[in-house]
C-alpha cells in the first residue's frame, strides 16, 4: 500500500507545500488510528482475562477476547454497508457462515494452513457476495433486506441437508484440524514471555493482526472516494445517480466489501473453534450482527466493535451469573439471573437506542463533549475570577 | 451546433398526455427558457431529457446521439446535468463534500475501483469543487454541514452540485422556487454570472416572467404538454396565442 501512496504525495508536493502538509497530517492521523488500535488489541486480553482486580471484576477469559475481535471484524465490515451506505442486509450469515464452512472444508480436504483457510474462506464470501448482491440490490429498501434474508436462509437449508455430504448437516462440520502457522507456530500455544502475558495465545495474536488490518483497510476505504460516495448514496441516492455516479455498481461494491470482511471473520471463526456449527448460517446470526452494529453505533468505525463487546459479554459472561446479589450483603435479588440474558440484552438495546440513537459510540462522544464543555466553562470561570481581582464578592 | 433535440417526444401517464409530440432543439451557447401554466408538462419534459422518466414514444438526441437507452448517470456523463426543483442535496455531508461528489463523477467517471486511494490525493476533484463553490458564493461555508444552510443557500448549493458536474447543458427546474426576493435576486445574478463566465448552454424552467425575459435567448411556451409558441422574448411578448393560453391576457 505504501508505494502506491508515495506517488500522490510527490505530486501534491509539486502542486503546493500546503497541500502536501495537509496530506501528511492526514496520513499521520491514519497512522495514529492504526497504532492506537494495535496497542488496544495488545493490552485487551491482559486486562480482560489476566490483570489483577480488573479481570477479576470482569471475569473475562482468553477465548472470549479472541471471539470479540473476530466478530469485531465482521461488524466493521457490516457497518460499511449499514451505517455508511445505508443498506440493511439481513443475510450476512451467508457470508459469515459460508466462509466458515469454506475454510473448514478446505482444511479437511486440502490444507489446514491457517492462511490458506482465511484466503479461501474470504474468496468464497466475496464471490458469494457478488452473486447475492447482484440479485438482491435490484430492489431497494425493505425488499432488498428481505431478498438477502431469503437467499441466506436458502444456504442454511442447503447446508442442512442436500449438501450434508460436504457440511455434515445438522451436526456441524466436525474434525477440522487447523495446521500450524508457517509450519512452526501452533496457534493454541501461548506466546512466550511478555507477549504471552499480554496477548495470551498465538491464536489471539493471529486474529489480532487481522483485526488491526481490518481497521486499517476500513479506515482507508472511508477516507477514499468510496467513503464519500457511500455516504452520498445513504443521504440521497437519487441525487448521487444524477451527478453522474453509477450508484448500482457502488452499492454492489459496498456489498462485496462488507461480504469480504464477513468472510475474513467467518474463516477466523472456524480456526478459533476448529468446528463450524450449522447455526453459523442461520438467520439469527444475521440478526445478531445488525443488533451489535446498531447497539454500538452504526455509521461510526469503532462503535460496532463496542456493540460486539457488550453483546458477547452479556451472552457469555452475564449469562453464567447464578444469582444477582446486592454487593457485600449476600441478599439475592434475582435467582437464575443469567437465564434471562436475552431479556437483559433486549432491555439494554432498547435503552441505548432509545436514549442515544447513535449507540454506545454516541454515548462516548457525548461524554467527551461534556468533558470538553465543562473544562472550558471551568477555565472561563477561573479566568473571570482572576480578572475580578481574586473574587471580591 | 445543435446540442439537444427531441423528436416527436410523447409521455403519457395513464390517459394523461403530459408531453405531447414535442420537437425541441437547443443550440450550443443558447439559453432557452420553458414557460407554461402549472401542470403544462415542463418538469416532465426535463425529466424525460435526464432519463428520470421513460418516454412513451419519440427520440431524444444529445450531440447527435440518441440517449433514450441510457441510464441517468450515463446521460450526466455525456454532459447533461440538472438542478432539481427542490433542493436535492446530501444533507449530512459538508458543503465541500456535496460539490466534491459531483466533481468526482465529472473527473473520474461514473465508477472506479479506487477504494484504497486516499481522498486527499484527488487534487483535480478538489480543484473543481473549490472553483464551483467559489462561483456560487459558498466557498466560505465549505465546512458547514449542508443541512445547516439557510434555504436560499441550499438552493445555490443545489445549482453548485449541478455545475460541479461540468455539464455542457444545464437544465434548471425553477431554481428560484420558494425563495425570498433577495434570494431570488442573488440566484439570478448567479445564473447570469455563470452564463457570462462559463458560456454555459442552459434550459431554464421558470415562472417569474421578469427573469425569463431578461435571461433567455429564446422562449418555448408549453401548454397541455405541447409547444404552442416559441421565439425570442420580444416575439413571445407580442404573441397573442401565448397571451390567451398562458398569460391570461395580462399586459407584459
Ligand atoms: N409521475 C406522474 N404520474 C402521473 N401524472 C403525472 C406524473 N408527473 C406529472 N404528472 C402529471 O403530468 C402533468 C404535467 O406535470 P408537470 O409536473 O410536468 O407540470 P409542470 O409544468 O412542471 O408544472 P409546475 O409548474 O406545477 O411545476 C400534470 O398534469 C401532472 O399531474
Ligand atoms: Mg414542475
Amino acid at each position: 500500500m505504501s508505494e502506491k501512496d508515495a506517488n500522490p504525495s510527490a505530486k501534491d508536493a509539486l502542486v503546493g507545500g500546503t497541500l502536501f502538509g495537509r496530506w501528511e497530517k492526514l496520513r499521520g492521523r491514519e497512522g495514529t488510528v492504526v497504532g492506537i488500535t494495535a496497542i488496544l488489541v495488545a493490552v485487551f486480553p491482559y486486562l480482560f482475562a489476566r490483570a489483577p482486580v480488573v479481570s477479576g471484576f470482569l471475569q473475562g477469559y482468553q477465548s472470549l477476547a479472541t471471539l470479540i475481535l473476530i466478530w469485531g471484524i465482521f461488524a466493521i465490515g457490516f457497518d460499511l454497508l449499514l451505517g455508511y451506505t445505508g443498506l440493511l442486509s439481513f443475510g450476512h450469515a451467508a457470508f459469515w457462515g459460508g466462509a466458515a464452512y469454506a475454510a473448514g472444508i478446505v482444511a479437511k480436504n486440502v490444507s489446514g494452513d491457517p492462511i490458506v483457510m482465511v484466503v479461501s474462506g474470504t474468496l468464497f464470501a466475496v464471490l458469494l457476495a457478488w452473486v447475492l448482491g447482484f440479485l438482491s440490490l435490484r430492489r431497494g429498501g425493505i425488499y432488498f433486506s428481505i431478498l438477502t434474508l431469503a437467499f441466506a436462509q436458502m444456504f442454511y437449508y442447503m447446508a442442512a441437508s442436500p449438501l450434508a455430504f460436504l457440511t455434515n448437516g445438522e451436526n456441524g462440520l466436525t474434525g477440522v484440524e487447523v495446521g500450524s502457522f508457517l509450519g512452526v507456530i501452533h496457534l493454541e500455544a501461548d506466546v512466550p514471555s511478555i507477549g504471552g502475558m499480554l496477548l495470551g495465545t498465538w491464536l489471539y495474536a493471529f486474529v489480532g493482526v487481522f483485526f488491526v488490518g481490518a481497521v486499517a483497510v476500513a479506515y482507508r476505504i472511508l477516507n477514499s472516494p468510496y467513503g464519500m460516495v457511500f455516504r452520498a448514496i445513504r443521504e440521497n441516492e437519487q441525487r448521487a445517480e444524477f451527478v453522474g455516479l453509477n450508484v448500482w455498481r457502488y452499492k454492489l461494491m459496498a456489498f462485496i466489501i462488507s461480504g469480504g470482511f464477513a468472510g475474513v471473520a467467518g474463516s477466523l471463526f472456524t480456526i478459533h473453534g476448529a468446528y463450524v456449527p450449522l447455526q453459523s448460517l442461520f438467520w439469527t446470526e444475521s440478526g445478531d450482527i445488525v443488533v451489535m452494529t446498531v447497539l454500538g453505533g452504526a455509521g461510526s468505525m469503532f462503535g460496532p466493535v463496542l456493540g460486539v463487546g457488550l453483546y458477547l459479554y452479556i451472552e457469555n459472561i452475564v449469562s453464567t451469573i447464578q444469582a444477582l446479589t446486592i454487593p457485600f450483603t449476600g441478599i439475592v435479588l434475582v435467582r437464575d439471573f443469567g437465564f434471562y440474558w436475552h431479556l437483559l440484552l433486549g432491555v439494554v438495546f432498547v435503552a441505548v437506542v432509545w436514549v442515544v440513537p447513535d449507540g454506545l459510540w454516541g454515548i462516548l462522544n457525548r461524554l467527551r463533549e461534556l468533558a470538553v464543555d465543562l473544562g472550558s466553562k471551568a477555565a472561563k470561570r477561573l479566568r473571570a475570577r482572576s480578572e475580578n481581582g481574586g473574587g471580591g464578592q | 451546433m445543435t446540442l439537444l433535440e427531441t423528436e416527436n417526444l410523447v409521455k403519457e401517464f395513464g390517459g394523461l398526455v403530459a408531453t405531447d409530440d414535442v420537437n425541441l432543439t437547443v443550440e450550443e451557447d443558447e439559453r432557452v427558457s420553458i414557460i407554461g401554466p402549472n401542470g403544462a408538462g415542463k418538469s416532465t419534459l426535463i425529466n424525460l431529457i435526464t432519463r428520470r422518466l421513460d418516454p412513451t414514444s419519440g427520440d431524444i438526441r444529445f450531440k447527435g446521439e440518441s440517449i433514450v437507452g441510457l441510464e441517468p448517470h450515463q446521460v450526466v456523463q455525456r454532459g447533461v446535468s440538472k438542478s432539481f426543483q427542490t433542493a436535492s442535496i446530501f444533507p449530512d455531508l459538508t458543503v465541500r463534500e456535496n460539490a466534491e461528489i459531483a466533481a468526482l463523477a465529472a473527473e473520474r467517471g461514473a465508477f472506479g475501483f479506487e477504494f484504497l486511494k486516499h481522498r486527499d490525493s484527488l487534487t483535480d476533484v478538489h480543484g473543481v469543487a473549490r472553483d464551483t463553490l467559489d462561483s456560487v458564493g459558498l466557498l466560505d461555508r465549505a465546512d458547514t454541514i449542508a443541512t445547516d444552510l439557510p434555504y436560499g443557500d441550499k438552493r445555490r448549493l443545489e445549482i453548485g452540485i449541478a455545475l460541479a458536474s461540468e455539464p455542457d447543458l444545464l437544465l434548471m427546474d425553477e431554481p428560484t422556487a420558494g425563495m425570498s426576493p433577495e434570494e431570488t435576486k442573488s440566484t439570478v445574478d448567479l445564473i447570469e454570472r455563470v452564463k457570462r463566465d462559463h458560456g454555459l448552454t442552459f434550459v431554464l424552467v421558470e415562472h417569474d416572467m421578469e427573469i425569463v425575459f431578461s435571461i433567455s435567448d429564446r422562449i418555448v411556451v408549453l401548454s397541455r404538454g405541447g409547444i404552442i409558441a416559441e421565439g425570442t422574448p420580444d416575439e413571445i411578448r407580442g404573441n397573442e396565442a401565448v397571451q390567451e393560453a398562458y398569460l391570461g391576457g395580462v399586459e407584459l
